[in-house]
């Protein structure tokens, strides 16, 4: 068991830190030139600055950013030899941005805000603080509601039909159409004005801390809910597909025989087995926990970490963008291993393979 | 029932791609673009406006047509960019796989050596074309010699495909489209290149895997056993097959692309501000919380696209299916 995590472990973090170079390097090199610039514009604007201010300017600015330094170890230099442009790789040393951008991830220093300047670990810990209550309660009921309506269509025969297109009615809409219609409909005064229709909830000093979970909740609501409406059809559809499925192997009729209610064969015997597909399922939405929902981050006004995101790349403020990328693609990995390890545990055929 | 469904969302997806091809020439009464200051959010079915105007007077009927040429324009060639894109990278990484496909060393440093000076010069059109020119050449020399001298290594072709997709993948695609719209103006041609270039990897994830099992079955040897040449056996006896999965996927990805692009258009990034669209128009309705019309009309719209291409993509899989 342990060298199969192990195993698994040596093979996820090279790719891992390989993508995470990559993206540093491809983001830098290509935005360095342009972010320097409209830097440069907005501190030099509305003065007349002679070239040789511009030049000391873009300096400083190259150095509060840390974009003076080579960006990585080897860099090609162009050389006119006998006017023509000739390239030679030259050796940077360890005074890099790609070296000091690793060292400061190996120590959990992910630098400094193109933006604000704050750092951006500390941004990123506020953005997972308001994103994970929404997203971890949006996955937990969606996944205890999934599996609660499989049983209920299962053993509800006649609603079957009428369930089952509302629930493709629902995946056909896109995420954004649902929280707008929730919006509209619930939290508008000239409608239904149960809800509150953006942000977070802001305390007063002297509420006590039960009308205040309360009215974090209230806040959570809609937001909540439009997540769970985009995810549950999908996941619904697959599991009454593979219960289905199961329902008609061997095993359910041998289950049948024996004499058991309808309800034990479907809920101990063919469950089990139709759950399995469904880990992929949850596993693959464990990235984008952390990753939030751009989309009704935006429209409830949340400062979550898909805001975050989206602002950040609005803004071309790349330590932020690489920071939480570093962030999703490490829950990715971890999510994959779980899925493995999962199935590992769940099926033993295959821990007979490994 | 099935085939009435089928036929029911044929003919609703023709009478969008009518509309939005004459969208031009129909004799409407108002232009998606013009406001119109005397009816600001005007109700529908009252007025001159058929179906209501917006928060800033905009005619919703014309909204609507021209949002619909606007999501046909952008998502129909992005999934046949992405599909081709997609079948082609997936198809060389499931047939070749890590190890099957050897070169000599002589073949991958040139080739290296090719690819590092497109990353690195910053050179005209013309150069490139005459470097490749000079290496191709130098390729097919080095192949004629070196067929006896040189050793052969796998090229790991999979590999390289399954890190491309997992660079792609590593960032939430709504993000990474935010990310590359900021660094480009808005515009249609390039929202459509960045959906293309986002959506590609499922494609290819597909197509790989149906190459891995049709490149193991009995047919494929046979053909191999012949003396058929690889891209012989890849274009005419592995490719209709790997399409025909591929083909049945396509209107998932039209109805997820067109999902995208009014996200995209309701968030106000990707597409220049004038351009109609549904995402358009439903972003409107937060200006004006009692216009339901406005929430409305759209949402009706676009609900019956996606279900549409979804019952389109659920009949040809499961013909598919049936096939086997």
């Amino acid at each position: 068991m342990r060298r199969f995590l192990l195993a698994r472990l040596a093979r996820a973090v090279p790719a891992a830190w390989g993508i995470i170079s990559i993206i540093f390097l491809l983001s830098r090199s290509l935005s360095a030139t342009q972010t320097v610039s409209e830097e440069l514009q907005s501190s030099i604007a509305g003065h007349t600055a002679t070239p040789k201010q511009i030049r000391t300017t873009e300096r400083l600015i190259r150095r509060r950013l840390g974009l003076d330094l080579p960006l990585f170890y080897v860099t090609p230099a162009a050389q006119s030899t006998s006017g023509a442009l000739a390239w030679r790789w030259q050796w940077q040393g360890f005074q890099n941005q790609y070296h000091r951008w690793l060292l400061g991830v190996l120590r959990g220093d992910l630098g400094y805000s193109f933006r604000d300047g704050r750092p951006v670990t500390t941004q990123l810990r506020l953005a997972l603080g308001a994103t994970l209550p929404l997203t971890a309660a949006a996955f937990l009921v969606t996944s205890v509601l999934a599996r609660w309506l499989t049983l209920f269509l299962a053993n509800h025969r006649g609603l079957r039909t009428a369930l089952l297109s509302a629930l493709h009615v629902l995946h056909a809409l896109p995420l954004f159409v649902i929280a707008l219609l929730l919006l509209l409909l619930l939290a508008n005064p000239d409608a239904l004005s149960w809800f509150p229709a953006y942000g977070l909830a802001d305390f007063g000093d002297n509420t006590s801390w039960s009308i205040q979970v309360l009215q974090y909740l209230h806040h959570l609501a809609l937001p909540l809910f439009s997540l769970v409406l985009v995810s549950l059809p999908s996941l619904v559809v697959q599991l009454d597909y593979a219960l289905a499925r199961e329902l008609q192997a061997d095993y359910v009729v041998t289950a049948r025989a024996k004499g058991l209610p309808q309800r034990l064969v479907v809920r101990h015997h063919a469950l089990r087995n139709a759950l399995l597909p469904a880990i992929t399922y949850l596993t693959d939405l464990l990235p984008a926990l952390v990753a939030g929902a751009v989309v009704v981050e935006l429209i409830f006004a949340l400062p979550g970490m898909g805001r975050l995101l989206a602002e950040a790349a609005a803004a071309r403020d790349f330590p932020i963008l690489l920071g939480a990328v570093l962030l999703i693609a490490g829950t990715r990995l971890g999510a994959q291993i779980l899925a493995d390890w999962l199935y590992y545990q769940a099926d033993p055929r295959i821990r007979l393979e490994v | 029932m099935k085939q009435l469904s089928r036929y029911v969302s044929l003919v609703w997806l023709l009478v969008l791609l009518l509309l939005s091809v004459c969208a031009e020439i129909l004799p409407l009464p108002y232009a998606p673009d013009t406001p119109d200051l005397d009816a600001i959010a005007a109700a529908p079915f009252s007025g001159a406006h058929w179906l209501g105007t917006d928060s800033a007077g905009r005619d919703v009927l014309a909204g609507l047509i021209f949002g619909a040429r606007t999501a046909l324009l952008i998502s129909l060639p992005a999934t046949i960019v992405s599909a081709l894109l997609g079948t082609f990278l997936g198809s060389i990484a499931g047939y070749w796989g890590n190890q099957r496909l050897r070169l000599s060393a002589v073949v991958m440093v040139t080739l290296g050596l090719l690819g590092l000076a497109v990353a690195v010069l910053n050179a005209s059109l013309g150069v490139y074309l005459s470097i490749g020119a000079v290496a191709f050449g130098g390729l097919v020399v080095v192949r004629r010699i070196s067929g006896k001298l040189s050793t052969t290594h796998p090229v790991p072709l999979d590999a390289a495909v399954l890190l491309l997709i997992a660079l792609l993948t590593a960032i939430p695609r709504l993000v990474l489209v935010l990310a590359l719209a900021a660094v480009q103006p808005p515009s249609a041609p390039m929202l459509l290149i960045t959906l293309a270039l986002i959506y590609w990897p499922s494609t290819a994830q597909l197509a790989r895997a149906e190459m891995q099992r049709i490149r193991q079955l009995p047919y494929m040897e046979a053909a191999r056993a012949l003396g058929l040449r690889d891209w012989q056996l890849i274009l005419r006896h592995a490719l209709p097959a790997v399409w025909k999965v591929v083909g049945a996927a396509l209107p998932l990805s039209v109805a997820t692309l067109i999902g995208l692009e009014t996200t995209l258009s309701f968030l106000g990034v990707g597409l220049p501000p004038q351009t109609a669209s549904w995402g358009r128009t439903l972003a409107s309705a937060r200006q004006e919380p009692t216009a339901w019309w406005l929430i409305v009309m759209p949402g009706t719209v676009l609900v019956c696209t996606m279900l549409a291409l979804r019952q389109l993509a659920l009949t040809s899989i499961k013909k598919e299916k049936r096939g086997e």
